[in-house]
């Protein structure tokens, strides 16, 4: 019996690793491939996020007929959960298992929340709607149901991304994080254009069993698609579940992570600068067949415009951080180029310059583009390697609040002025004009902040000698650093833990 | 390694470990049963089927 155990555990042995979900430990350099395959995980998020404000919000007022103020409502419900991606990243970063993981857990229940959404969601709508029968149902189930549908998918996007993303970061070396900025922002982009050209086939000739075949289809992909992005990801610590160490409570972490450092600077110029570049992306459709005359198709190639600008700042963004300029740097930049952009597409309405229009998009794209990588990559790079997800957490809450506030923001002030006794007296432009003069001056405002916290960073590596480009103290540059993949394995963290030894 | 005493026969996972897995196992189910029950609901309420 005994000698049967042995052989079957050796057995075991020599075939497991292969086909269990666990990476190499101390894994040299983690190759492209494997980097692409666990940003598959932004393509979901890209396509629940398309889903929701895209797809879904014209599906419900056009087909369902839901009044467009309940269908604002339910859209903006996951907005709640954004704030608690901060605590999200902080529990994913103290998280105790057996296993030794401590991102995997995270990623996967986000993933179930977001598939369980998506399996609800179709039937939801449609009792929401009060398809057949379901118009002698009482109001409140459609409401709730549709309501718990939207959270569940809100609650795994937010959960799924500030772990992958933190998770993303374990894995590279700092040198290396521009080009994971790079792949993650680039994957999210494919995601939501490749899935909003899919749906909007798929949906074409509109029935309901069409809508519950689509939605519940991506509900199945986004599970398919984050499986196979976590697979053999994670390298396990099961030394970790067994060391007994006091974690901070998350008040402390957040004080430890907030304190002394530019993170609260970055922070805010995180908010004001995705409030800035955020609020056109609903009125710039509209502007563009309003004000300027553009047909429906070119209005939609107006997207695409945006989209190649952001493509282009993501990789302008991801050569020259390689290079080893500041983060900080190139979000200044990307906030430069977007002064102009928006001052080109505020002046091509009375102009009737449909040209300068299309040329200013493209480079408020850009200017995005590359604000958000520098912005996130001076994330990253700011983490210490504990708290790495708390620190995505905090973007995350900041980032997709300020999003989520700005497209509202933009909406409803078009409408207000729109609505205004004396609207129709008013030239064409005038109820979007104060929207793009707002984001210039968001704009303004983070660039005034990002000066000031370039001025204190520069303080900060004249009295302290740090290095100018990566900001931790007495190391070589990385790129005339002869073994930078010998950092992880000796345990010398490219990090500033300084701060973490003062708890 | 085969050695371990904490190492349970035949999986080779320690006892934590393997409880560790059933939970994953215990809490999807339980995801999976709930969604199905609500979705049953749903389309009950809007399509309703036995009478």
């Amino acid at each position: 019996m005994a000698s049967l155990r042995d052989s079957a555990l050796r057995k075991i042995q020599t075939i497991g690793p292969r086909f269990l979900p666990f990476a190499d430990v101390a894994t040299e350099a983690v190759p492209l491939s494997r980097l692409l395959r666990l940003s598959l995980f932004q393509v979901t998020v890209g396509m629940a996020l398309v889903l929701l404000v895209g797809t879904l919000n014209r599906v419900m007022i056009v087909e369902l007929g839901v009044p467009a103020s309940l269908v604002g409502l339910m859209i903006a419900l996951p907005l709640v959960f954004a704030p608690f991606r901060a605590l999200i990243g902080y529990k994913s970063d103290i998280h105790k298992s057996a296993l030794g993981w401590r991102r995997v857990p995270y990623i996967w229940k986000g993933t179930m929340l977001q598939f369980g959404g998506f399996a609800i969601m179709p039937f939801a709508l449609l009792v929401l709607s009060g398809y057949d029968q379901a118009a002698d149902a009482p109001i409140w189930i459609g409401h709730s149901a549709a309501a718990l549908a939207f959270l569940l998918v809100g609650a795994g996007i937010h959960t799924v991304q500030t772990v992958g993303l933190a998770l993303a970061t374990d894995l590279v070396s700092v040198d290396e994080q521009p080009k994971v900025v790079g792949l993650m922002y680039v994957m999210l982009l494919l995601g939501m254009i490749g899935s909003a050209l899919i749906f909007g086939w798929l949906l074409e000739p509109y029935t309901p069993g069409r809508l519950i075949q689509v939605v519940q289809g991506a509900a199945v992909i986004t599970v398919a698609l984050n499986l196979l992005a976590l697979w053999k990801q994670e390298p396990r610590d099961r030394a970790r579940a067994t060391r007994v160490e006091t974690q901070p409570e998350f008040r402390d972490a957040w004080r430890l992570f907030v304190q002394g450092r530019a993170a609260v600077g970055l922070l805010v110029v995180i908010a004001l600068g995705t409030m800035g570049f955020g609020m056109a992306d609903v009125v710039l459709e509209p502007y563009g067949g309003q004000v300027l005359n553009m047909a429906v198709g070119a209005t939609t190639r107006l997207t695409a415009v945006l989209a190649a600008g952001g493509l282009l700042g993501f990789a302008i963004a991801s050569r020259v951080l390689l290079d080893g300029v500041a983060p900080v740097q190139v979000a200044w930049w990307g906030t430069l180029i977007g002064l102009p952009a928006f001052a080109m597409i505020i002046a091509a309405g009375p102009l009737g310059m449909v040209s300068l229009f299309v040329m200013g998009t493209g480079l408020a794209g850009l200017g995005a583009g590359l604000f958000g990588h520098g912005t996130l990559t001076a994330t990253m790079r700011a983490a210490p390697r504990a708290q790495v997800g708390l620190a995505l957490g905090a973007w995350g809450a900041v980032q997709a609040t300020a999003a989520g506030i700005a497209v509202a923001l933009g909406g409803v002030i078009r409408d207000t002025v729109a609505a205004l006794p004396a609207a129709q007296f008013m030239r064409p432009e005038a109820p979007y004009t104060p929207v793009f003069a707002l984001e210039l001056a968001f704009l303004l405002a983070t660039g005034a902040v990002l000066i000031a916290l370039r001025r204190r960073e520069a303080g900060l590596f004249q009295t302290k000698h740090y290095h100018r480009a990566l900001g931790r103290p007495e190391r070589p540059a990385a790129f005339t650093d002869p073994q930078p993949r010998d950092r992880r394995p000796t345990g010398e963290e490219p990090h500033d833990d300084s701060r973490l030894t003062a708890l | 390694m085969s050695n371990d005493p904490d190492k349970v026969w035949p999986t080779g996972l320690t006892l934590k470990e393997a409880e560790e897995v059933h939970s994953y196992l215990i809490d999807g189910t339980r995801v999976f049963g709930a969604i199905a029950l609500l979705a049953h609901v749903l389309v009950a309420v809007s399509t309703p089927w036995l009478g």
